[in-house]
């Protein structure tokens, strides 16, 4: 991310839309956005642009231009409502009529009350929309990774069994490498007290240390489904392992390892 | 029916014309018109250097001011130098073949110029010519590569061979020599 110093020097060229790199230019929007001084600047900036197209000035359009502008003006006319004053002379109104604009704007100023509201509600019931959408959406891009992962063939597979001697508990593994995501799925796990989560840990090829790679826990049945990124994708991992750890995971395994490579 | 110099003279206030263009106001329309549309056409000759593609570009800044009066806003700068940045940035969208957006974006523009009057103007504009013709000549086709040509910073530097952080120093501080003069 660079510094104010140094998008205020591109702002002349993105005031002349001169910047080629698009992304200097993504960048020093989003600067201005939180930036009065460069906003400011950027905005002096036009003035000078504007000095320099002034200098052009002397040729002067024909009249036709002007002609042909305002025939297009007049062919699309504002639709403005004026208020037309009107004076009315001579009978006398019945007394209760003088009462009519009071009643009347006692009636606006009810139904002005109630469009506030019915707005305000729209307002929240949109809102509660578009997060339910946000959360719909997340679910959609979730099951697609999952599905796509699933019918990858090319992706690595590891099955883990208990390396104690009930082979039931079984938790299988893929691992996306180049973005760093592991999909794991559990059959069988015996359930943990309340305050111990399984943790996965990816072991690198590297012979690196053991990353901590999510946790998870059963559900009634032993079942467990888990979908976690790595904070860089590009390890290669040499195997998976499962230990039990504090609810909360820990950054180094607490032996002993329950589930490890079968073979 | 025209609105005369004299009757115009009581309504100077840009916020009044743009509410007037705002309530449909033919006749106000016509004023801005005739008060700068020799900026708005001069800017767009220089850049595309025809006569008919610039009367187009004119046609398209006043008429987009007709439809959208409310993207001025006369608190946030003067209405010559906004329709000066507007003409010369649909220029360039024209020499760059790019599609030209429907409505005019908000463009605050803030400049110490005073265009108040055409005598004003007469002067600022002698003003502005001597200061560019103060700058050496190679920062002066800098400066018109980039606004007038459309150029891009990198063309610009293979161009003249000049490095990119030469090019983009000299552009901002041509610009600045000429804030300077209207400080």
């Amino acid at each position: 991310m660079k510094d104010h110093a140094q998008y205020a020097e591109s702002l002349a060229l993105y005031a002349m839309d001169a910047l080629d790199d698009h992304q200097v230019a993504a960048e020093l929007r989003q600067h201005l956005a939180s930036c009065n001084e460069c906003r400011s600047e950027l905005e002096s900036l036009r003035g000078d642009m504007a000095l320099l197209a002034l200098s052009t000035a002397g040729p002067k359009p024909p009249q036709r231009s002007r002609e042909r502008l305002m025939r297009e003006v007049a062919a699309e006319p504002r639709h403005t409502h004026k208020v037309k004053t009107r004076f009315i002379m001579g009978r006398l109104q019945p007394r209760w009529l003088t009462l009519a604009p009071t009643v009347v704007a006692v009636l606006v100023l009810i139904a002005s009350v109630a469009l506030v509201r019915e707005n305000l509600h729209l307002r929240t019931t949109r809102a509660a929309l578009a997060r339910e959408l946000q959360i719909e959406r997340q679910r959609a891009a979730l099951a697609v990774e999952v599905m796509q992962m699933m019918h990858d063939p090319s992706l690595p597979r590891m099955t883990l069994v208990s390396t104690k001697t009930s082979p039931q508990p079984q938790v299988r593994t893929i691992y996306q490498p180049k973005r760093g995501h592991i999909l794991l799925m559990a059959n069988n796990l015996p359930q943990l007290p309340e305050d111990k989560v399984y943790e996965l840990w990816l072991m690198p090829s590297s012979g690196g240390a053991p990353m901590p790679a999510g946790t998870f826990s059963p559900d009634q049945k032993g079942g467990a489904m888990m979908l976690h990124a790595m904070e860089d994708g590009g390890i290669e991992a040499r195997a998976f392992a499962v230990t039990i750890e504090p609810r909360g995971g820990s950054r180094t395994p607490t032996m002993p390892i329950q589930f490890a490579p079968a073979g | 029916m025209r609105v005369s110099g004299t009757q115009m003279s009581n309504q100077k206030d840009e916020a009044a014309l743009i509410a007037r263009i705002r309530a449909g106001d033919e006749n106000a329309m016509a004023y801005v018109y005739d008060r700068y549309s020799g900026i708005v056409y001069a800017v767009a000759l220089r850049v595309l250097g025809s006569t008919s593609s610039a009367e187009d570009v004119v046609q398209e800044v006043f008429l987009q001011l007709w439809r959208n009066p409310q993207a001025f806003d006369a608190d946030r700068g003067k209405l010559a130098p906004w329709l000066a940045v507007i003409a010369r940035n649909r220029s360039i969208d024209v020499l760059r073949k790019r599609p030209m957006e429907e409505d005019i974006d908000e463009l605050p523009v803030s400049t110490g110029v005073n265009l108040e009057d055409e005598a004003a103007e007469r002067m600022a504009i002698a003003k502005i010519r001597g200061v560019l013709a103060q700058l050496p000549q190679d920062q002066r086709r800098l400066l018109e590569m980039a606004f007038f040509e459309g150029m891009t910073h990198s063309e610009i530097a293979g161009k003249t061979g000049e490095p990119l952080g030469t090019v983009k120093t000299r552009i901002r501080s041509g610009l600045q020599a000429l804030r300077k003069a209207f400080v």
